[in-house]
């Protein structure tokens, strides 16, 4: 079978329509970057060997759904080896109306021969033990880690890890698509580490774009199994290379979606936005965008208002990281969610810090009036304790919390932009917290980390961040 | 996970005590070892014994909440007076009305006297008649941890098992200090039992001392029975001492405490050592070793434990145990706990939760046994997979002073094994 008889016959299981007011807007230009309201739609039964899993988990629904819906703008659940940092899945099972959404990096799997999850064939759902009504998306790097010394070459992307750097090639990639079925991809790219993107030279730039391309055709053509592609729109800060590597993706009838992943270039996120949106006017505005590094409240409001679809929840992560519960709000009219505290010291940096020494003896929940797990279960002063002694469940309650609340946000994004309102509430909001300098900063102290708060689990860190 | 229900069909007791905060009912005997089987009612649970008590050190048992807790069959957990002491201190648990409201448990809490903590974990402990004397870690101060503020201590925290404060020596130490320590122990058991403000909620449960000497802890045990307490421990072993001694110090001490109220034995957890010293007598246990050893990546079977950070787990797709049911091993393979043990906390919580089940498991197991009086046989069955072939010396002679004899040949089976010298097999030698 020849490279491109395997596109041809890759029928898309993984479907994107506008809704809302943008459906009747359509796909004319002027809509590229603005927000728009969709409904994602996986439907493995359309291809006979995506609907045929290769075993069901014995806990999960014992028949996979005919076919998977999210509401965009939405979060792919951020997890580490496939689960989400620090629940397990009873513990996770707390969170309810979560986006039936979840990513999961192959560098967190791979071994040093090349392998991941060593010889299991029954698929990655069956091996992180992940429901096959969720959406399950493999990227390559995890995106809590901005600096990386492996360098890359022609054949291999480099993936740092303790034992040295691993190689991945597309062919790899390819045969591990196979036996993981995965229902997205993100094939691997070539990701420019650019702590000083002054000094990269637009010859490093192209060289990763005509790279990337290349990855992305051997890694389609070389795969059998036929998870959507979501391909990587390269070129960095030359919106001239970025055209190029635009041109290419929308000469091709087998990419699903479009991700924007900058987190290692050192840009402010305005401007890595204006980006974005240069390379979005090029794209087909039908297909959804993931942005890797826009996780943040307020980054994520600007890539939705930007025209982004998707984005991950790794802010909530490393926000527990920093031992602070989210208490952030997005208010619009008639806005659901739950109150945030009243005093003024949480309310301007959208978190409360359970290490205050006034949290000694707080016996209110992390949120008056929240409903998640945590905030019914526990009071301030408990996870203050917890955190004091280095006890694990800190993590466990503040993540539940932090995550429950960003669902929440997200749901008020939704509503916000059925009601036309999105500009407007999205203003207050960021007006809200821009006079602290702290307020959404959590992913960047968390590139600085060296542990988790409560272990000694060291933080996977080959370089300084930028 | 179900509840224990081993005890449905028996409700007369065929010993019972009845003490101002707790009734202990042995509702089952074994006909052959020593082994019972029995109901202990504590003011916040009733709990089933044998019993092993998780250790939750701080308040919490490492990253595990207390519905997954309640869901893995834990009766009673233990907490550490040392630790809580100083953090959150007592006048807080005082305000949060003790530590079952703190931590939202709502089962039975035992907490030791923090004499233990303080003696292993601190220089310059200076033991006087008045008390422990110690270094504050933080500002160098002299300080002083009296029975008198081990009680209020742990009448702030309001578990339903307090620990009096002991006067405890190593299991290796010789001589007079021995002796002393055990009177000072009785001295201090009478200060604590008067400094007691929560008699009617709060049981209070003297230690058993007198090291490796058969008098002195005979001294020791008829002396803590006049006090007529709710439950007594024996302490001062698992202490690094040769486990020949060990298993002759704890029977000697249940021939002696009373029946009709538990035995607690501190510091044991390992599988076999629950099994043995089960069948001698003793009714309650507590360790770290299950909890710590999930950290290192270690999970416990019947035959010891798989280090599942070892690259031979790389294409082990089955898991951890096919005969346990906790959710990771219904769920997760040894394949993908080897990719993330030690990596991320997941990976801890997932074989902790399994430790935890596997210790459960096991005690209800014992109890089964010992209701379904087959104790014995269970008893062989149990070291036929743990150590196959050869034994240790200790546990077949610990096994022989209750007529259990693992050298003879089992009728049924045709199992039996032969004693080898070392207190410790690490695998199953078939």
């Amino acid at each position: 079978m020849t490279g491109s008889v395997r596109a041809l016959s890759r029928k898309m299981t993984l479907h994107f329509e506008l809704t809302g007011a943008n459906a009747a807007v359509g796909v004319a230009s002027g809509a590229a970057a603005s927000p728009r309201s969709g409904r994602l739609v996986l439907d493995r039964s359309l291809n006979s060997e995506a609907s045929a899993p290769a075993s069901i988990s014995p806990s999960a629904s014992t028949l996979a759904p005919a076919a998977i819906g999210l509401e965009t703008p939405t979060f792919l659940k951020y997890t580490r080896h496939g689960l989400q940092p620090h629940l397990v899945r009873e513990v996770a099972a707390e969170l309810s109306d979560m986006p039936a959404c979840t990513r999961v990096q192959l560098e967190d799997f791979l071994e040093d021969d090349g392998s991941a999850c060593g010889q299991h064939d029954a698929g990655l759902h069956n091996f992180v033990f992940l429901d096959r009504s969720e959406v399950l998306l493999l990227d390559t790097l995890d995106p809590t880690v901005t600096r990386r010394v492996g360098k890359s070459t022609n054949s291999f992307l480099a993936i740092d890890s303790e034992g040295g750097t691993k190689r991945l090639t597309p062919e790899v990639f390819a045969q591990l698509v196979d036996r993981l079925k995965p229902d997205i991809i993100i094939p691997p790219a070539d990701y420019i580490e650019e702590p000083l993107p002054s000094l990269t030279q637009g010859k490093r730039i192209s060289k990763s774009v005509t790279r990337s391309a290349k990855w992305l055709d051997e890694s389609i053509a070389k795969s059998v199994y036929p998870s959507a592609v979501f391909a990587a729109v390269m070129g960095s800060h030359s919106p001239e290379l970025r055209d190029i590597s635009a041109k290419k993706l929308l000469a091709r009838s087998d990419v699903a979606g479009y991700v924007f992943n900058d987190v290692s270039l050192a840009l402010p996120f305005e401007r890595k936005l204006q980006l974005v949106q240069h390379s979005l006017a090029q794209l087909d505005a039908s297909k959804p965008r993931y942005m890797v590094g826009a996780s943040a409240p307020d980054a994520a409001l600007r890539a939705i208002l930007g025209g982004i679809d998707l984005v991950d929840s790794s802010y909530p992560y490393a926000v527990t990281e920093q031992g602070f519960a989210s208490t952030y709000v997005f208010g619009g009219e008639g806005a659901a969610g739950e109150i945030a505290d009243a005093s003024a010291a949480a309310a301007a940096a959208g978190r409360l810090d359970l290490w205050q020494e006034s949290m000694f003896n707080d016996f209110g929940p992390l949120v008056e009036g929240c409903s998640c797990f945590t905030c019914r279960s526990h009071h301030r002063a408990y996870i203050h304790h917890l955190l004091m002694t280095k006890e694990m469940l800190s993590t466990v309650l503040l993540q539940i919390h932090n995550m429950h609340w960003y669902k929440g946000f997200f749901a008020d994004i939704r509503s916000s932009l059925a009601r036309a309102t999105l500009a407007e509430d999205a203003q207050r909001f960021l007006e809200r917290y821009s006079s602290s300098s702290e307020a959404f900063g959590e992913l960047e102290t968390l590139a600085t980390q060296e542990n988790s708060p409560t272990t000694k689990i060291q933080r996977k860190r080959h370089a300084e961040p930028l | 996970m179900t509840t224990s229900d081993e005890f449905d069909n028996l409700t007369t007791p065929l010993e019972t005590s009845t003490s101002p905060a707790l009734k202990f009912d042995v509702l089952a005997k074994c006909s052959t070892t020593k082994a019972r089987a029995s109901k202990m009612h504590l003011p916040h649970y009733t709990a089933h014994t044998p019993m092993f008590m998780p250790v939750g050190t701080m308040g919490s048992i490492k990253g595990i909440t207390t519905k997954q807790l309640e869901n893995l069959d834990c009766h009673v957990i233990l907490g550490n007076t040392y630790h809580l002491g100083s953090r959150p201190g007592p006048e807080l648990l005082e305000a949060a009305g003790g530590l079952h409201e703190f931590m939202s448990w709502n089962r039975g809490l035992l907490t030791d006297s923090g004499g233990f903590q303080m003696v292993s974990l601190l220089r310059l402990a200076n033991i006087t008649e008045e008390g422990v004397e110690f270094e504050n870690p933080h500002d160098g101060k002299k300080m002083m941890l009296t029975p008198e503020m081990s009680i209020g201590l742990q009448n702030a925290i309001g578990a339903d098992i307090m620990m009096q404060l002991d006067d405890v020596v190593s299991s290796l130490t010789t001589g007079d200090r021995v002796e002393e320590a055990m009177w000072r122990s009785v001295r201090w058991l009478d200060r604590s039992i008067k400094a007691n403000k929560r008699p009617t909620e709060q049981n209070l449960f003297p230690i058993v001392q007198g090291g490796l000497d058969a008098r002195l802890r005979t001294l020791s045990a008829h002396e803590l029975i006049k006090r007529d307490s709710p439950g007594y421990a024996i302490g001062g072993l698992s202490g690094g001492e040769a486990k020949d001694s060990f298993w002759r110090m704890v029977s000697l001490s249940t021939d002696i405490l009373p029946d009709n109220k538990p035995r607690y034995c501190m510091g044991v957890g390992y599988a076999e050592d629950l099994v043995v010293c089960s069948a001698l007598g003793v009714d309650m246990y507590d360790c770290v070793f299950p909890t710590r050893t999930a950290r290192f990546g270690n999970a416990l079977v019947r035959t010891g434990s798989l280090a599942l950070k070892q690259g031979r787990f790389k294409n082990d797709l089955g898991p951890i145990d096919p005969d346990c049911s906790c959710p990771t091993c219904k769920n997760y393979s040894r394949a993908y706990l080897h990719t993330t043990v030690t990596k991320d906390t997941t990976g801890c919580h997932l074989i902790t939760i399994h430790n935890i089940a596997y210790q459960m498991r096991l005690m209800r197991d014992i109890r089964q046994a010992i209701v379904d009086d087959r104790f014995p046989e269970f008893i062989r069955e149990f070291m036929s997979i743990r150590f196959g072939k050869t034994v240790p010396k200790w546990i077949i002679s610990a096994l022989q002073s209750v007529d259990v004899d693992l050298t003879a040949v089992d009728e049924k089976t045709g199992y039996s094994a032969t004693p080898i010298s070392d207190d410790f097999q690490k695998v199953p030698n078939m």
